[in-house]
């Protein structure tokens, strides 16, 4: 009945190797809107390089569309579109002003915490095989 | 990640939860560990995450699923790991419509309009929307094999910039490193504090291994093994007090008595001795006695076995009693 857990993913992550269907929460710059089309582009820089996020507004619309302002969209992904991933979005907040360094901190902090526990996890679970 | 089996051997003794700092707080638990802690089989509605009591949790999230019933809303709320159900009960305030707008007295006071207003905003911030930022905290309960927080508070966070999510998601790695993940030294840790909490409540001032052996029988897991398991207990408790200084034995032999550092009247008097005696010496006068020096005059006087954890607790209470007074974080001085 609950929806699956939105993880976050840098708008550089998000490519074909998703699976579709696939809970997500990214963030980006919302560059272009085709309401007509319930259509949004949101898309961020990372080294030197342009990302897009396709993002389907049919369920969170109406929204104000504020172009150039930092959006946080959760949702489904929902294959690709050519200069992009699509997601289906569940949730589309506008985050204008938002330190977008510090939030990419936090966000690898919280990683390299999940990765670190583990590993450890892994290296007392083999010591107790061994014993 | 809690493993989902734990033997009932594995779970602390019940006796020795409420000394975990954990168990009176709300714990800022990652959603996806709150739902695979597991439940005590001594006392449903407690869960373990690192064999740590947990029956509070508190938590941040955006509200992606919502269910409003007459006298409760039920919050799905996702933190990035996981999405837990939230049944949030409607405040008398929220269930009331609230009536018209009360007439405002121009330039007085009307507690009716003010009421209304507290109502209305009470109104806003328990009603949610989808994508609306959550913090509840609230008692962990499994209902029909769903793991839920029953809320004893909830509102809508106003956070448009992240900050307060941002600092969220930077804290609790930093609380899971610092307290979470850690292991309570358990059982050694939880026995000296029954001991201690002993000694001072009954004003003990010496006694015998063998005394604190009913007091730790209850901390032991009760099987085969209890004697043996007691003996180690009390031992290892035995020599953590001592390390800590709160206890030593004055004289050492197979059945020793211990006695209790701070009501040793004879060893406080030997050490305040020790200090006015040499700070009369010219080679002390101006900087005072070093604590090794004390240690060692006193352990020639009085008892060999007088360690230094338990000197520097009677030079701190020496001190605080402006009987001595500290020239440096070691050296003391008496007039």
């Amino acid at each position: 009945m609950l929806p699956s857990a939105a993880v976050f993913y840098f708008p550089w992550e998000l490519n074909s190797d998703l699976q579709d269907g696939q809970s997500v929460r990214t963030c980006g710059r919302l560059v272009d809107y085709q309401p007509e089309e319930s259509k949004a582009t949101l898309s961020a820089q990372h080294a030197s390089k342009e990302h897009h996020v396709i993002v389907h507004t049919m369920f969170v619309e109406p929204f104000n569309p504020i172009i150039g302002a930092q959006y946080i969209v959760l949702g489904e992904t929902d294959g690709n579109e050519g200069i992009g991933t699509t997601v289906r979005a569940r949730v589309l907040n506008c985050v204008d002003g938002v330190n977008v360094a510090l939030l990419h901190k936090a966000v690898i902090e919280q990683r390299s915490f999940f990765r670190e526990r583990e590993r450890k996890q892994c290296d007392t679970a083999k010591s107790a095989d061994a014993t | 990640m809690q493993t989902e089996t734990m033997d009932a051997a594995e779970e602390p003794s019940s006796i020795l939860w409420g000394l975990d700092p954990l168990f009176s707080a709300f714990v800022r638990l990652y959603v996806s560990d709150i739902l695979h802690m597991t439940e005590s089989t001594q006392v449903p509605g407690i869960y373990f995450y690192n064999q740590h009591p947990v029956y509070r949790v508190d938590v941040l999230g955006t509200v992606v699923y919502k269910r409003e019933r007459e006298d409760f809303f039920c919050y799905g709320v996702d933190d990035g790991t996981g999405v837990i159900n939230c049944l949030c009960w409607k405040s008398e305030l929220v269930k009331d419509d609230p009536g018209g707008e009360g007439g405002d007295a121009p330039g007085g006071f009307n507690v009716e309009a003010e009421l209304s207003k507290l109502r209305r905003s009470q109104q806003e911030r328990c009603r949610l929307d989808i994508g609306d930022l959550l913090r509840v905290r609230g008692t962990l309960k499994t209902s029909r094999q769903q793991r839920e927080i029953m809320a004893s508070n909830f509102y809508r966070v106003c956070d448009p910039l992240m900050e307060l999510q941002i600092s969220w998601m930077m804290d609790l790695p930093q609380l899971y490193r610092d307290c979470y993940d850690k292991k309570l030294d358990s059982p050694v840790g939880g026995a000296s504090i029954v001991v201690r909490n002993f000694l001072e409540k009954n004003s003990v001032s010496r006694f015998r291994e063998n005394d604190l052996k009913e007091l730790l029988e209850p901390l032991v897991v009760q099987g085969t093994h209890t004697h043996t398991q007691l003996q180690q207990l009390l031992k290892q408790t035995l020599q953590h007090l001592q390390d800590e200084g709160v206890v030593y034995p004055k004289v050492k032999s197979p059945d020793q008595v211990y006695l209790v550092t701070s009501r040793d009247k004879e060893l406080l008097v030997a050490i305040l001795d020790v200090i006015r005696e040499d700070s009369r010496r010219e080679k002390y006068a101006e900087k005072g006695c070093h604590v090794l020096h004390i240690l060692s005059a006193v352990r020639q006087r009085y008892s060999v076995n007088v360690s230094r954890a338990a000197l520097q607790l009677l030079v701190q209470s020496l001190e605080s009693s402006s009987d001595i007074i500290s020239t440096s974080d070691s050296h003391y001085i008496a007039f």
